[in-house]
């Protein structure tokens, strides 16, 4: 057992977070086209977490049933993909990306490769821009991101001092 | 004669339309793109110099930063925008067939996910194996059937 042998995430505002107890089980890609169009990419990396180690530790997700079978979890207020979760069965996955620390869960397989894009294999050498660290965009994203920290708060968002 | 480019949300409320070329797609490893997707990174197309046309519904807007406007489906929470002062792009897998649109560049590379060049490498399973091999799977019942 290690350490840190749970995980906390949440959406982007922060108006849904959530905590799981123990280790992400399974954490892998799915490549479906039914994952790829919940979240917009083109591929999505889940891991279950049992139902029992896993609480909401604020707000309630918004949920749409895809199917008669499985529902998934958003923030209705920014739109984070959260939950793939199929009522009834002791476990609910969590989109590895809303983790707060996404590096700690490296995932061990991928599913579904029938819906893989063609050239997925190849993102890997796309040329990198440079950041861009002292533009005014990334300066005027820096001083005003409304983005929820990497860790629970416990008030949100933050009481900003007057000016 | 102008390419169409369709696509909207995974429940079908917003749909959209892009008439034009569409040449700069990209994916965005920065830790806000990450978290609004969910993901390891957002992979989103440029609009400029192509007309983008609400077909169907209207997106929702999280204001990320004064600077951007993220646009996502309200009833089943697709991310489909990034939307800055010079331009919209739109999330790459939204679109009806996002094998048209590959990737060309990277950004945000200074919070790539160490592992993530080398997802593709990964083995593959039929979820049946998968559920013999982890008592608590579940990604199960795939829900793609596939």
């Amino acid at each position: 057992m290690t350490i840190t042998a749970g995980h906390s995430g949440g959406c982007q505002c922060g108006a849904v977070r959530y905590r799981t107890a123990s280790p992400l089980g399974y954490p892998h890609l799915c490549h479906c086209r039914m994952c790829q169009k919940a979240s917009g990419n083109y591929a999505l990396p889940l891991g279950s977490a049992r139902r029992g180690d896993f609480e909401l530790t604020r707000g309630v997700p918004t949920w749409f049933h895809s199917s008669d079978l499985v529902r998934r979890g958003f923030c209705g207020t920014c739109g984070t993909p959260l939950f793939y979760d199929v009522p009834g069965t002791d476990s609910i996955n969590v989109t590895l990306g809303s983790l707060d620390e996404p590096a700690l869960v490296q995932p061990v397989a991928q599913s579904n490769r029938t819906g893989k894009m063609p050239w997925f294999h190849a993102l890997d050498v796309l040329p990198m821009e440079p950041d861009e660290d002292g533009s005014d965009r990334a300066i005027s994203i820096r001083l005003s991101n409304h983005q929820h920290p990497d860790y629970d708060t416990q008030t949100w968002p933050e009481e900003k001092s007057h000016e | 004669m102008s390419i169409a480019h369709t696509g909207g949300c995974q429940c079908g409320a917003v749909r959209f339309q892009v008439r034009g070329e569409l040449k700069d797609a990209s994916i965005c490893h920065c830790r806000m793109c990450q978290k609004a997707f969910g993901a390891y990174y957002a992979p989103l197309v440029s609009t400029r110099g192509a007309e983008l046309q609400w077909t169907r519904g209207e997106r929702k807007l999280f204001q990320s930063s004064n600077y951007v406007k993220r646009g996502f489906c309200g009833d089943c929470g697709t991310p489909l925008t990034y939307e800055a002062p010079d331009g919209i792009a739109v999330a790459a897998g939204a679109f009806d067939d996002p094998s048209q649109l590959p990737p060309v560049i990277q950004y945000g590379t200074e919070a790539k996910i160490g592992f993530v060049d080398t997802l593709h490498l990964l083995p593959g399973h039929r979820t049946e194996e998968d559920a013999e091999q982890a008592p608590f799977v579940l990604q199960w019942p795939p829900e793609s059937g596939k």
